[in-house]
């Protein structure tokens, strides 16, 4: 039998649900699955890590290890990959994710891969499915090594509803600090915000809302809807968003129920974060706008006569 | 400073693309500096205009694209750059390019290693991490900001899950820079024609002191089996006219029809 495992995403003391959905993915694949959770504090989540599907919860809790910090980290996840004789370890889609992946590869002698979508054993070896250049294809590798080290792009399993899980926590000894790339702090941008990664709505604005009123205006519709509140890079770069709110290729990967994107073009590299979603909005003022050739609902025109009264509708039916 | 900036040629990723048979039709296809790296470009001209550092740069890769892709490098004020072109390298993943870049590496004696996150033909993003593991340096990935402290350490910043991430690095080290880090100058007619008469050192691994066994050419951690035309998503309605009366259309359409209100 296989062994998968699947490094933890923890969040204020949460985990996440992309872990479920990994686990879930292992155990129908019909592996025997481990779960390693780093970080500080967290040395109560055993019964939420095995209730997520895991039946060996490997885990670095130490002090050292409050604020991530790519190379310590890879070393729990080797540490753990070792003691658990892992074939694979999968990371949920995350920037620490595509940090430590390369490292725990090369540490562990495996083959990588990012941002997979599907994985499968064929005659033996395994195969993965994973987007490349800008989504514009698909490649199927086969891995021809023993062992792959793998980042599952955001949305692409589904949790199971029912999952079995057994507690048998194993402590790991913290690894020294990483002292030539030292973190000393991590600003926080996105405040006390809806996660974009969680949200069932998004509402996105672009360059569209021109300034700081026009995002005014599409986050009071974000607020209503009660959405994660997205944006382009276009607008991250002029400085009205911060870069945890970037939607794209080079930012968050988000497969919503909804997602509405206000005053956004429709880049390719925009596309890239947000074709997965179910059902697609669009408002832009130009009928042409390559949004629209992905919008299940295209609304031409100008956003800050549509969006009011988009609120107004919205408010209607929600009541 | 002496520093060693990476470059790789893609395809551009703007035109169209087809898929054909399981593989990419070339046919039109045309090769551009990828984006990430001309990021790295940019960082590491303007570490040379505040702090006087010498830019080397490198590519892997077959044929003329690449050397024009070096010119344009010159051409925005790198000073130096190297070719490795070795048909053993035409099917090289990111394991194989950072041996290589390891060898070239060692061949110098570099303080920073500036790298993009990421190439735009595999969007990969482990290049950088690999070589930086290989070397045993320490390495950031995904940077937006690098102020010089001194010879030898530098503040970065990068974006993480939580936020910006501040890191103090001390050199030699590896940084993989985001495109959010700068916006990589525009190259001047002045600039292109002097770097027409720029020469390229051109290698092949035999004269970089390795071999294709040496770099795992022969053992390949992965292949491509296909590649595969993704599902294109269709559009569906456009709705135009009356704002009043399209909003609230689509507002009923999305409770009843889609189900997501
Ligand atoms: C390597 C690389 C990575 C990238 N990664 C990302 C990424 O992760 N995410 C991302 O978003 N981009 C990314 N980009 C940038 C991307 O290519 C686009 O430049 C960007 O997405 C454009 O943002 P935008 O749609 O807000 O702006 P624009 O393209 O300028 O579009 C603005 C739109 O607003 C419409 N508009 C204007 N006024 C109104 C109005 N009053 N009412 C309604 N509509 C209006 C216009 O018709 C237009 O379609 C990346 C680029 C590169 C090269
Ligand atoms: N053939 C190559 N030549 C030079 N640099 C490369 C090459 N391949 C990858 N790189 C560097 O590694 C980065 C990440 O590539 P990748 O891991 O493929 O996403 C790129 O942005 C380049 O800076």
């Amino acid at each position: 039998m296989s062994k998968i495992l699947v490094v933890a995403d923890i969040k204020q003391g949460v985990v996440r649900s992309s872990t479920r959905e990994l686990l879930s993915k292992a155990k129908a694949l019909g592996a025997e699955t481990a779960v390693v959770a780093v970080g500080s504090g967290i040395g109560g989540l055993v019964s939420a890590l095995a209730a997520a599907g895991s039946d060996t919860q490997y885990l670095a809790d130490d002090p050292s290890l409050a604020l991530f910090s790519a190379g310590p980290w890879a070393s729990c996840v080797v540490d753990a990959a070792r003691r658990f004789e892992a074939d694979m370890v999968w990371f949920g889609f995350s920037e620490s994710g595509k940090a430590m992946s390369p490292r725990v590869a090369v540490r562990l002698d495996a083959a990588c891969a990012t941002d997979i979508i599907d994985v499968s054993f064929v005659d033996g070896a395994v195969e993965i499915v994973r987007p490349a250049i800008t989504n514009k294809v698909l490649q199927r590798i086969r891995i021809l090594e023993r062992k792959l080290v793998a980042v599952v792009r955001a949305g692409a399993f589904q949790a199971a509803s029912e999952i079995g899980g057994t507690e048998n926590p194993v402590r790991l000894t913290p690894p020294e600090a990483d002292l030539r790339a030292a973190i000393r702090n991590i600003v926080s941008d996105a405040g006390a915000d809806i996660d974009l990664a969680d949200a069932d709505i998004v509402v996105s604005v672009g360059r569209g809302a021109k300034d700081a009123a026009g995002v005014a205006l599409v986050k009071s519709l974000a607020d209503d809807l009660k959405a994660g509140f997205g944006s382009t890079r276009a607008m991250v770069d002029a400085g009205f968003m911060p870069h945890s709110k970037q939607v794209g290729q080079t930012g968050k990967i988000v497969a919503p129920t909804l997602y509405i994107a206000v005053g956004i073009s429709g880049a390719i590299q925009h596309l890239a974060g947000m074709k997965g979603s179910k059902v697609i909005v669009a408002v832009n003022k130009d009928p042409e706008a390559p949004i629209f050739n992905v919008a299940d609902y295209g609304i031409v025109g100008d956003l800050f006569e549509v969006v009011p009264i988009l609120k107004q509708e919205i408010q209607k039916v929600r009541k | 400073m002496n520093i060693l900036i990476t470059v790789k040629k893609v395809v551009d990723v703007e035109l169209n693309m087809h898929v054909r048979d399981g593989a990419i039709v070339t046919d039109g296809l045309q090769y551009v500096m990828n984006a990430w790296d001309e990021n790295a470009v940019e960082t590491a001209i303007q570490l040379k205009e505040k702090h006087k550092a010498e830019t080397t740069l490198v590519s892997i890769g077959r044929g003329e694209d690449v050397q024009k892709i070096i010119r344009r490098a010159y051409a925005m004020g790198i000073q130096k750059g190297i070719q490795i072109d070795d048909p053993a390298l035409s099917d090289a993943d990111a394991f194989v390019y950072a041996r290589v870049l390891q060898k070239v590496y060692e061949k110098g004696s570099y303080d920073l290693v500036l790298m993009g996150k990421q190439a735009q033909d595999t969007d990969n993003g482990q290049t950088g991490i690999i070589l930086a593991e290989l070397l045993g340096l320490p390495c950031v990935s995904n940077v937006i900001g690098i102020q010089v402290v001194d010879n030898t350490h530098l503040k970065v910043s990068r974006v993480g899950d939580f936020g910006t991430e501040e890191l103090d690095v001390t050199l030699p080290a590896v940084i993989t820079v985001d495109v959010a880090i700068n916006t990589p100058r525009l190259p001047q007619t002045r600039g292109l024609m002097m770097a027409k008469k720029m020469a390229i050192e051109t290698l092949n691994l035999a004269k970089l002191g390795t071999t294709p066994e040496a770099v795992g050419c022969n053992a390949p951690k992965s292949r491509i089996l296909q590649f595969i035309a993704p599902e294109t998503r269709k559009g569906g309605r456009k709705f135009e006219g009356d704002p009043a009366a399209v909003a609230a259309e689509v507002v009923q359409l999305l409770v009843n029809e889609a189900k997501a209100l």
